[in-house]
């Protein structure tokens, strides 16, 4: 392909973006091959190339996680015609089709968007899926049910066209409370709720940190605003992609990422463009509180999502399934929408840890929709302990991973089952990531895993580092690094020593903060 | 458990991380990466002084160049350029090699501020140095020995300094005023000069009483003969008297055609010299012609150049060899030549071998003769007893000979890189250590390896170097080659892939990702299985394979790095590095346990600049 000699100090996808992000999938189709250029932009349609050659990935956007049956149906059948039918359930609350082929890729944004479903903006450098807890809309300890705000800031920042062309990715979540089950501390933005429970005159507003971000150099975001009135929360988003779109670095992406902008400048130069980008679109910053605002009651409690059955604010059940690997086939996505139809509330609902959720189910029939979610082979125990093992899909699918992280999967499952680990099942999570990307957050984890090779006296076998102590705001550290044979030795030492160190109920991580990884290293070393 | 597991040697390409580098892998690491620098008879750091010229700072690379080849603005324009043979685009690029020379020149023709002779390495040693020669060898030798410290004097047979430079090449290449000023930057260095004098053997012997040391650099003045039947050799023009004569204004004009025999520097040189007293290059009758036995490519001057020589309208015929000369009343009316076809095998002192094809003789009408097929050494300046051989240092310990004296005629970088080694010998003999030492300077750039280089530079176009038309070469003697324009600096700059910067992978930090390999913009990272290194620990062979669990390492192959920084920039691991290295004068200095530590000879002159500041 010829090129154009311009020395700009820019990426070469900083030029593919500017030729025009649009694409002609039918067209791809008829000529049979994605050019480089092609393969680029395909990702704002959220397709990426697979890791097996001449096959494709597609990432539907789900905002807030929440599925309608139908769409849940829909895709289910997408997955069976054109997936091998396979789904992925993703750490941002996607969900990934992989074995996809060119010539199917527009038949299969069709068929989505027949059920209203999207993958556009599934990947690039745009605002990605917006993501909240879990539990947003029914949890009790929320402060108030913070889904309407991810998915109104997910059409407010994918509608706005000038937000098509970020440096990087740009990632939002919300949580409903401090206990920051939707990962606020690890996102570009994470937006917290406080204030305004149901019944006090509290305002509602949230607090605002930016500059998160997992990826080969984790940052944990910093305050930005301590209270942001509620109603200019949305606003607030499209201030701060601003300040990405244009102070994001555009020649290195590996230092594009918001965080980088915000380690760059600081936060209170951050500040002072958000307020100026606020001023210039007319939104008020009058009720902004930079710093010091105090919730009348600040509880939550440490691990909201590692208890069973939650009972919700309304009442009803809320019944988590349990997706090994978080890969699952298009009978049981189908079977579970079925099931949202008959006892629940028509919603699927998916979650960071790579699993579902039902809501509304009524106490009395909660017991029987477990029954018919284990007879499709699926789990409803377990949910953020040992056994809720986040692997993203590692070299199965992505082109990218250095690890089969799902192989470790099945090493790591019947060790943590062991009996004697069942007093710690909750106090511990273990994330495995196949690269140093993060899909799934390997450093906020009580133990993480992350892919590498190790090299031996002649090539290299696959390892992992181990990090420990990880927790939602607070990044584990490394431990070591070890063949993946190894790996299951090294947990079992770990946990051991957990189990005669541990101090009340404390978690691995508040225990390793407590008396250091040093113990620890000693039961693995010696 | 043990989890410390058995790898595979880390290797590295330096002896440390930063700092100074004194083992001979640093040396070979950057003779092998800066493969222009290594082909300099100078060692000339090459990539330095292209980086200053691509920023503009042409005082800084002019600078280096003063350091490191005497003459920048005189090799800018005549340097033979082993640099451009040996530079890493020759086999990585389409567009021929980086123009090390032409840049060379660019900076020179553009100082604000004019250059000043070159600070002293030492103090005063009170030591006397004779330099008998005052051409290319014999003034950098005296530069060099002035700045170990000792006292410099020297002596020169003609009225003005210079040697070959001024008197052998015509001023339409090589401007007078480019070589007087860079001449004074030697003698004002503080240098006694004394012209107009002849030494011959006796002047010789007591110089070698007086000064603690002599250094004989007298070049090859003396020219080699062609017997040729027909003729006694009166009618026979030395190559390099004629020069003489040409560039003292001797020679105003010719008439008659011109043979001028040889394939060297002299021989174009004469032609091109001729072309223009006979007024040839505008198309007067009289021929002039250049006739050499063998080929254009086996013939001094380059393509280029040769080119030029035609547009003059110089013939040149190769391939002949003169066998007799016709003279008529006394004058000389042509040569006869025979026609030569290139051997097979074998070679004639290096040179591919020639045979004469037998009944293919020609005759060349010609009035005037130029012969200039070399010039040997006056050696009987030489103490009796005292013969050449291929130590500067002679039998006579005081007495060094150098430059082309020694090794026959080259050129002057040649000579250049001969006069600084001489000053070295010199000076380990008067002081009786090595005071000065070349190591590696090791830095480590923390920017995201950022050098300023894209893929883009590599693809561009090489600048030709603008010159005067033919009608404008016809009159005087105007320089021909006329400099690159400012532009043409910028492009011809920033093509140099900046060699002096290395990539590496600290193989303990990589994971095997291979991000880099996908964002590497051509075959530079490579996974290995096997890397095999020579005694000093020097990669020099790796199997290379596709298979993960073969690659024992991810390797970045310096010959195909283009410094662009992707790699580093997508590493998540921080494994890669880049790192500046630099051939860097050091001296030596022992603590009070009597160990010898080394350290860069410029950092002791700032020390000393800084502490005159101070008092």
């Amino acid at each position: 392909m010829q090129r154009r000699l311009q020395f700009l100090r820019r990426s070469e996808d900083e030029d593919i973006k500017d030729a025009g992000l649009v694409l002609d999938f039918d067209e791809m189709a008829r000529k049979g091959v994605m050019s480089k250029e092609e393969k680029n932009v395909a990702k704002w349609y959220g397709i990426y190339a697979s890791r097996q050659p001449g096959n494709h990935m597609a990432r539907i956007v789900i905002p807030g996680g929440v599925l309608t049956s139908t769409q849940a149906r829909n895709i289910a059948k997408v997955s069976e015609k054109f997936a091998m039918g396979k789904l992925n359930i993703t750490t941002r609350t996607s969900i990934q089709l992989h074995w996809l082929k060119l010539g199917s890729l527009a038949d299969i944004m069709r068929a989505l968007a027949d059920e209203g479903s999207t993958t556009r903006h599934g990947c690039g450098d745009v605002t990605r899926n917006v993501t909240a807890c879990p539990l947003a809309e029914t949890c009790r300890y929320r402060r108030f049910n913070v889904l309407p705000f991810a998915q109104r800031t997910a059409r407010r920042l994918g509608d706005s066209h000038d937000l098509d062309n970020l440096p990087r990715k740009f990632k939002i979540s919300y949580s409903g409370c401090g206990a920051g089950c939707a990962q606020p501390f690890i996102n570009c933005v994470g937006a917290i709720a406080v204030g305004g429970r149901e019944g006090s005159e509290e305002p509602r507003g949230f607090k605002v940190v930016i500059g998160g971000g997992m990826g080969a150099t984790p940052f944990i975001a910093k305050e930005l605003f301590s209270f942001v009135p509620a109603e200019r929360m949305v606003d607030l988003t499209r201030a701060i992609a601003l300040l990405f779109r244009d102070h994001g670095d555009r020649f290195n992406r590996s230092k594009a990422r918001l965080k980088y902008v915000v380690e760059r400048y600081g936060i209170e130069r951050c500040r002072e463009i958000v307020i100026e980008n606020l001023r210039a679109e007319g939104v008020s910053t009058e009720g902004f509180v930079v710093e010091g605002f105090r919730e009348a009651d600040a509880s939550y409690p440490d691990r909201p999502l590692a208890e069973e059955d939650t009972v919700g604010t309304d009442g009803s059940v809320t019944l988590r399934i349990m997706v090994p690997k978080g890969e699952m086939g298009h009978r049981q996505l189908k079977r579970v929408a079925e099931l949202s139809e008959i006892y629940g509330d028509q919603r699927v609902r998916t979650t960071n840890r790579q699993n579902l959720e039902l809501h509304g189910i009524p106490k009395e029939n909660a017991e029987e929709v477990k029954r018919e979610i284990r007879k499709i082979g699926l789990g409803t125990t377990g949910f953020y302990g040992l056994r809720d093992i986040v692997p993203c899909v590692g070299t199965t699918y992505c082109p990218k991973a250095v690890s089969e992280t799902r192989a470790l999967y099945d090493l790591l499952q019947p060790l943590v089952a062991q009996p004697k680990y069942a007093g710690i099942e909750k106090a511990a999570v273990i994330n495995i990531t196949g690269c140093p990307n993060s899909c799934s957050p390997y450093r906020i984890a009580d133990i993480g895993f992350r892919g590498s090779r190790i090299r031996e006296e002649l090539g290299s076998t696959e390892g992992y580092e181990v990090t420990l102590g990880g927790t939602p705001e607070r990044l584990g550290e490394v431990f070591g690094e070890f063949k993946r044979d190894d790996c299951p030795g090294v947990v079992e030492k770990i946990l051991d020593t957990f189990i005669a160190l541990r101090s009340e109920a404390e978690s691995l991580s508040d225990c390793v903060l407590r008396v250091g990884a040093e113990p620890f290293k000693k039961a693995v070393y010696e | 458990m043990n989890y410390q597991y058995r790898k595979a040697p880390n290797p590295t390409e330096f002896s440390v991380f930063t700092g100074l580098g004194t083992a001979a892998l640093d040396l070979k690491t950057l003779a092998r990466d800066v493969p222009c620098q290594a082909a300099c008879p100078a060692k000339t750091d090459v990539p330095a002084y292209i980086a200053l010229i691509s920023r503009g700072e042409n005082e800084a690379a002019y600078r280096v160049n003063q350091e490191d080849n005497v003459f920048p603005g005189v090799l800018g324009r005549v340097c033979t350029k082993p640099c451009e043979a040996a530079c890493r685009y020759a086999w990585t690029n389409a567009e021929g090699p980086v123009q090390i020379c032409h840049l060379k020149r660019s900076a020179a023709d553009r100082l604000k501020t004019p250059p000043t002779p070159l600070p002293p390495w030492f103090q005063e040693t009170g030591r006397r140095v004779a330099v008998v020669g005052g051409g290319p060898a014999g003034l950098t030798a005296a530069r060099e020995l002035r700045r170990y410290g000792h006292r410099v004097t020297l002596f020169e047979r003609e009225d003005h300094l210079g040697g070959m430079m001024v008197d052998g090449i015509p001023s339409f290449r090589l401007p007078l005023p480019t070589i007087e000023q860079e001449i004074k930057l030697i003698t004002d260095s503080g240098i006694d000069v004394r012209l107009g004098s002849d030494v011959d053997r006796s002047g010789l012997a007591k110089l070698l009483e007086s000064y603690d040391a002599v250094c004989v650099a007298t070049g090859t003045m003396k020219a080699k003969s062609l017997d040729l039947p027909g003729i006694d050799g009166a009618e026979v023009i030395p190559g390099l008297r004629f020069m003489k004569q040409y560039n003292a204004g001797v020679v105003k004009s010719m008439k008659g055609d011109v043979v001028v025999i040889g394939g060297g520097f002299t021989a174009v040189d004469c032609a091109r010299s001729c072309a223009r007293a006979a007024r040839r290059i505008v198309g007067a009758d009289d021929r002039v012609t250049i006739a050499y036995r063998r080929t254009e490519h086996h013939m001094a001057a380059e393509m280029d150049e040769l080119e030029e020589i035609r547009l003059e309208n110089i013939d040149v015929r190769t391939l002949v060899t003169p066998v007799k000369a016709k003279v008529e009343n006394g004058s000389l009316r042509s040569v006869v030549f025979q026609r030569n076809v290139m051997g097979d095998d074998g070679s004639d002192a290096g040179k591919p071998r020639i045979v004469p094809i037998p009944g293919s003789e020609f005759e060349l009408p010609c009035s005037h003769l130029i012969v200039a097929i070399g010039q040997d050494a006056e050696t009987e300046i030489l103490p009796e007893g005292i013969a050449l051989a291929d130590r500067q240092q002679t039998a006579e310990p005081k007495l060094f000979v150098t430059g082309d004296f020694l090794t026959g005629s080259l050129d002057v970088i040649h000579a250049v890189a001969d006069g600084k080694s001489v000053a070295d010998e010199i000076d380990r003999f008067l002081v009786g250590e090595v005071r000065k030492k070349f190591h590696v300077s090791i830095e480590l750039i923390d920017n995201d390896g950022e050098t300023g280089r894209f893929r883009d530079h590599d693809l561009q176009e090489a600048p030709a170097m603008p010159l005067r038309s033919i009608v404008e070469r016809a009159v005087g003697n105007a320089e021909v080659e006329k400099g690159l324009s400012d532009e043409a600096t910028r492009v011809a700059s920033s093509r140099c892939y900046l060699c002096n910067h290395k990539f590496e992978i600290n193989q303990d930090s990589c994971i095997h990702c291979d991000w880099c390999i996908d964002v590497a913009p051509r075959d530079c990272i490579k996974k290995v299985s096997r890397l095999f290194v020579d005694e000093v620990g020097s990669p020099r062979e790796y199997v290379q394979t596709d298979v993960a669990a073969e690659a024992t390492y991810i390797y970045i192959d310096s010959d195909n790095c283009i410094r662009c920084g992707k790699c580093l920039r997508v590493c998540p691991t921080g494994a890669i590095t880049m790192r500046k290295m630099e051939r860097t004068a050091c001296c030596s200095t022992k603590n009070a346990a009597g160990e010898v530590r080394w350290e860069r000879l410029t950092a002791r002159l700032d020390e000393r600049k800084a502490a005159r500041g101070r008092t």
